[in-house]
C-alpha cells in the first residue's frame, strides 16, 4: 500500500511517526509529511502520490471540525476522494465525527497502531491478540525457606518444638468449632454441637434468629440483580507492572457489605489489581462463632460466612488471587476452613500480631493458629504474616522475630508462609529518627534483613506507606505510587496497596480512590522500568542492626523457653512498647 | 455568592457505570448541568469495559470575564 501521513496540526506529530516506522517496517511505502504543511501543499503531494490511502492526524482540539470538513471538502475538490481513502485520527477525533465529517474511518485517543495497521491491510484484530492474559500466579513456587543462617537455625528449631510438643497437647473452642464445621461441610447434622460453643450474639442469631445490631440480612431479589450485574462487568484486563514480572499488586475489601465489595472488586481488577484481600470487621474477631447467611454490615469489615465469602468469589475473575485474612481472633481455625471452601488463595496468620496488637489471648491465639497453620498446609494454602503491630509501636525486629518464628514453624507444619514487613513510617521510626532524610533506607534494611536471614516470599503490606498518606488524593496516590516502585525495585513478590482514601476515617473509602492510586502505581512502574531506587548506606547499618535485633529477640525467646510466656512477658515486644496481649479467648484453651 | 470564592472552577470527580466513554461523557455532562451549571466539560475520562473514572469541569469563570472576587459584586 502506498500512504501519505499528514499530521494537520501546528506541532503533533508523533503518531504519525509510529505509524510511518510501523507501516514502513511491513514493506508499505509511506510519505510522511511535516507539520504545520498548508492543505493546499498537502493535495498537492497526494495528486502527485495517489496514494491508497490518506492519514490525517488532529491533536489540538480546536477548530477540528472546521479544519477536517475544510480538508475533506479540498480532498473532494481535487478528485482524490474516488482514488484513495482518507483516514482520521487523533486526540480530538471520535469514530462519530469522523463519520459525521465524511472521513472513511476515524481512530480516537486510545487507539493503537496495531488497529490501524490491522485496518490498512484488512485484517480483523482477533479479540485473543487484542486482550492481556492474566493468570494466578503462586509467589511460594521458587523458594527454598532456608534458613541462611546456623545460629538463625537453632534458635528457630529450639522455638517452634517447644510451640508444637505445647500446641499438640491442646485445644479450644475455635479449634473444636472448626473441626465440627468441617463435619457439618462433609454433611453431618451437628448445629446444635456447634452453637453450644459460640458466644450469647451468635447463639441468638441460630436459635432465636436475632440478627446482631448493625447487621442486615440480604434478600434473594438483591443476591440475583447482583449476579446480572457482575455479569455484565466484562472489561479487558490491565497489567500495572510495565516491564517486570514483580510485584503483585493487591488490594484490600471490607466495605461491610459484600454488594459493595464486589463493585470494589471488579473496579479494582479492571484498574489492575491481581488480587483482593478479606477484612472482617473487628467484633468478627473476638466474638466465639461465626454467623451463616448472606449478611450486610453497617460498618467497617465484611462479616465472614461461607455465603457471604461464596458471593464474593462469584464475583473474581478467575485470574485474581483472594486472601481471607484470619489470623487475629478466636474463630481463625474456621475462618482458615471456611477460606479454603469458598476457593480462596490464600490466607493470614500470625497468632504473634494477632495476640499483641488483635485483641485475642496469646495463649488462645497460639492453639488456634498452630491448627489454623496445620489446616492451611492440609488445603495447600500459602498464609502471609502480617507484622502491623510495628503500627503499635513495636520496634520491626521483635515483629519480625515474631513472623519468623511462625514461618519457621509453618515451613516445619508443611505450610507456605509469606513474610509480610511493613513499609510504613512506624512510631519506632518516628521516635528514633530513622526516617529524618528518606523513606527508603530503612525499608530497604528491613528487607535486607529478613533476605539475610530466610529464602521466602516477601510481600509488604497492609498496605504500603502506612502513616505516609493524607486525606488528599494526589499526595495519597503519590505516596502509595513511590512505595510501590520501591517494593519493585527491591524485586518483592507482592505488594498491598491502599486507596487514596487511606487517611480518610469518617467515611466508607470510594471506587474512585481505588482507581486512582492503581492509576498512580502505573505509572510509577512505567517511570522506573527496570531501573533501581538507590538506597545510602544507611540502609545497610539499618539491615545489620535489624538482623542483629531480631537474633536477640529469637535468644531470649529461645532462652526463655516457652513461647506464650514470652508473649505475655513482652518479649516480642512490650507494653510500654505498644504490645498489649490481648483478653479474647483468655481461660479458654484446654488440655486434650 | 459563591461566585465570589470559587477561584475558576469547581470540579467533580467520580466514577460512573457506564457502557462507553461516550454514554460516560453524556451522564457526566448531564449530571453537572443538573447541578445547575453551565459551562461544563469533561476533563478527563477513562473508561473500562463497565465503568468510567471521570473527572468533569464545570467553569465558573474563563480568563477574560469579569471576576467576581475582584469587583467584589456577584456580576460575571
Amino acid at each position: 500500500m502506498k500512504i501519505v501521513l499528514v499530521p494537520l496540526d501546528p506541532v503533533h506529530d508523533v503518531a504519525v511517526k509510529m505509524l510511518n516506522r510501523e507501516f514502513s517496517q511491513r514493506g508499505h511505502q509511506t510519505i510522511l509529511l511535516p507539520p504545520d504543511m498548508k492543505m493546499e501543499e498537502i493535495i498537492e503531494v497526494c495528486q502527485k502520490e495517489i496514494p491508497d490511502y490518506i492519514m490525517v492526524s488532529r491533536t489540538l482540539g480546536y477548530n477540528a471540525a472546521e479544519l477536517l470538513g475544510r480538508f475533506i471538502d479540498l480532498v473532494d475538490a481535487a478528485g482524490l476522494r474516488r482514488k484513495c481513502k482518507v483516514v482520521v485520527g487523533g486526540k480530538a477525533i471520535t469514530k462519530e465525527l469522523a463519520a459525521e465529517l465524511g472521513y472513511d474511518a476515524g481512530f480516537g485517543e486510545k487507539t493503537r497502531w496495531e488497529e490501524v495497521v490491522a485496518y490498512v491491510e484488512g485484517k480483523e484484530l482477533s479479540e485473543e491478540a487484542q486482550r492481556i492474559k492474566k493468570s494466578k500466579k503462586d509467589i511460594t513456587q521458587q523458594y527454598t525457606y532456608q534458613i541462611k543462617d546456623k545460629e538463625f537455625l537453632g534458635l528457630l528449631e529450639k522455638i517452634t518444638d517447644q510451640i508444637i510438643d505445647w500446641a499438640s497437647e491442646r485445644t479450644s473452642p475455635g479449634v473444636e468449632r472448626a473441626k465440627i464445621r468441617e463435619k457439618i461441610l462433609k454433611g453431618e447434622n451437628l448445629w446444635d454441637e456447634y452453637i453450644k460453643l459460640c458466644d450469647d450474639l451468635v447463639k441468638s442469631y441460630y436459635r432465636e434468629k436475632l440478627v446482631p445490631k448493625h447487621v442486615r440480612l440480604i434478600t434473594q431479589e438483591e443476591i440475583d440483580k447482583l449476579n446480572e450485574l457482575i455479569n455484565r462487568t466484562s472489561f479487558a484486563p490491565k497489567v500495572l507492572r510495565h516491564t517486570t514480572d514483580k510485584p503483585l499488586v493487591f488490594v484490600q475489601y471490607g466495605t461491610g457489605c459484600p454488594f459493595m465489595d464486589a463493585m470494589h472488586i471488579k473496579i479494582s481488577e479492571a484498574w489492575g489489581a491481581d488480587g483482593v484481600l478479606h477484612f472482617d470487621p473487628s467484633w468478627g474477631a473476638r466474638c466465639e462463632g461465626l454467623l451463616e447467611g448472606l449478611l450486610a454490615h453497617e460498618e467497617d469489615g465484611s462479616i465472614i460466612t461461607l455465603e457471604n465469602l461464596k458471593l464474593i468469589k462469584s464475583a473474581l475473575n478467575d485470574a485474581t488471587l483472594w486472601c481471607v485474612r484470619a489470623h487475629r481472633g478466636v474463630n481463625t481455625p474456621e475462618t482458615v476452613l471456611l477460606a479454603h471452601e469458598a476457593g480462596a488463595d490464600l490466607t493470614k496468620i500470625n497468632m504473634v500480631y494477632g495476640s499483641l496488637n488483635g485483641g485475642t489471648d496469646p495463649e488462645r491465639l497460639t492453639v488456634d493458629g498452630f491448627y489454623s497453620i496445620k489446616l492451611a498446609a492440609k488445603y495447600n494454602m500459602p498464609f502471609d504474616l502480617p507484622t502491623n503491630e510495628e503500627l503499635g509501636g513495636v520496634p520491626a525486629p521483635e515483629a519480625f522475630a515474631g513472623m519468623i518464628v511462625v514461618a519457621y514453624l509453618g515451613v516445619k507444619l508443611g505450610a507456605r508462609p509469606i513474610l509480610k514487613p511493613l513499609f510504613c513510617y512506624s512510631p519506632d521510626a518516628i521516635i528514633n529518627k530513622y526516617m529524618e532524610d528518606n523513606y527508603v533506607d530503612y525499608n530497604v534494611g528491613k528487607i535486607l534483613a529478613l533476605r539475610e536471614i530466610i529464602d521466602a516470599p516477601i510481600w509488604p503490606g497492609e498496605p504500603i506507606g502506612f502513616m505516609t498518606h493524607t486525606e488528599d488524593r494526589v499526595q495519597s496516590a503519590m505516596t502509595t505510587a513511590l512505595h510501590a516502585a520501591l517494593g519493585k525495585s527491591l524485586e518483592l513478590d507482592a505488594i498491598t496497596v491502599s486507596s487514596t482514601d487511606e487517611a480518610y476515617a469518617r467515611g466508607a473509602i470510594t471506587t474512585s480512590a481505588r482507581i486512582d492510586s492503581l492509576r498512580a502505581i502505573a505509572d510509577a512502574f512505567r517511570f522506573f522500568g527496570k531501573t533501581k531506587i538507590e538506597p545510602t548506606k544507611q540502609a545497610y547499618e539499618y539491615a545489620k542492626s535489624i538482623k542483629d535485633g531480631i537474633y536477640q529477640t529469637l535468644k531470649k525467646v529461645a532462652d526463655r523457653g516457652d513461647f506464650v510466656a514470652s508473649l505475655y512477658e513482652g518479649l516480642f515486644g512490650s507494653k510500654e512498647e505498644g504490645a498489649n496481649p490481648g483478653r479474647a479467648g483468655r481461660g479458654t484453651v484446654k488440655k486434650c | 455568592m459563591l461566585e465570589k470564592h470559587v477561584i475558576d472552577a469547581v470540579d467533580v470527580e467520580t466514577t460512573l457505570l457506564s457502557e462507553s466513554e461516550q454514554q460516560a461523557r453524556d451522564l457526566g455532562i448531564q449530571m453537572m448541568k443538573s447541578f445547575g451549571f453551565k459551562d461544563v466539560d469533561v476533563v478527563f475520562v477513562e473508561h473500562n469495559g463497565f465503568a468510567a473514572r471521570i473527572r468533569l469541569r464545570a467553569y465558573v469563570y474563563r480568563p477574560g470575564d469579569r471576576y467576581s472576587w475582584v469587583d467584589g459584586g456577584d456580576q460575571k
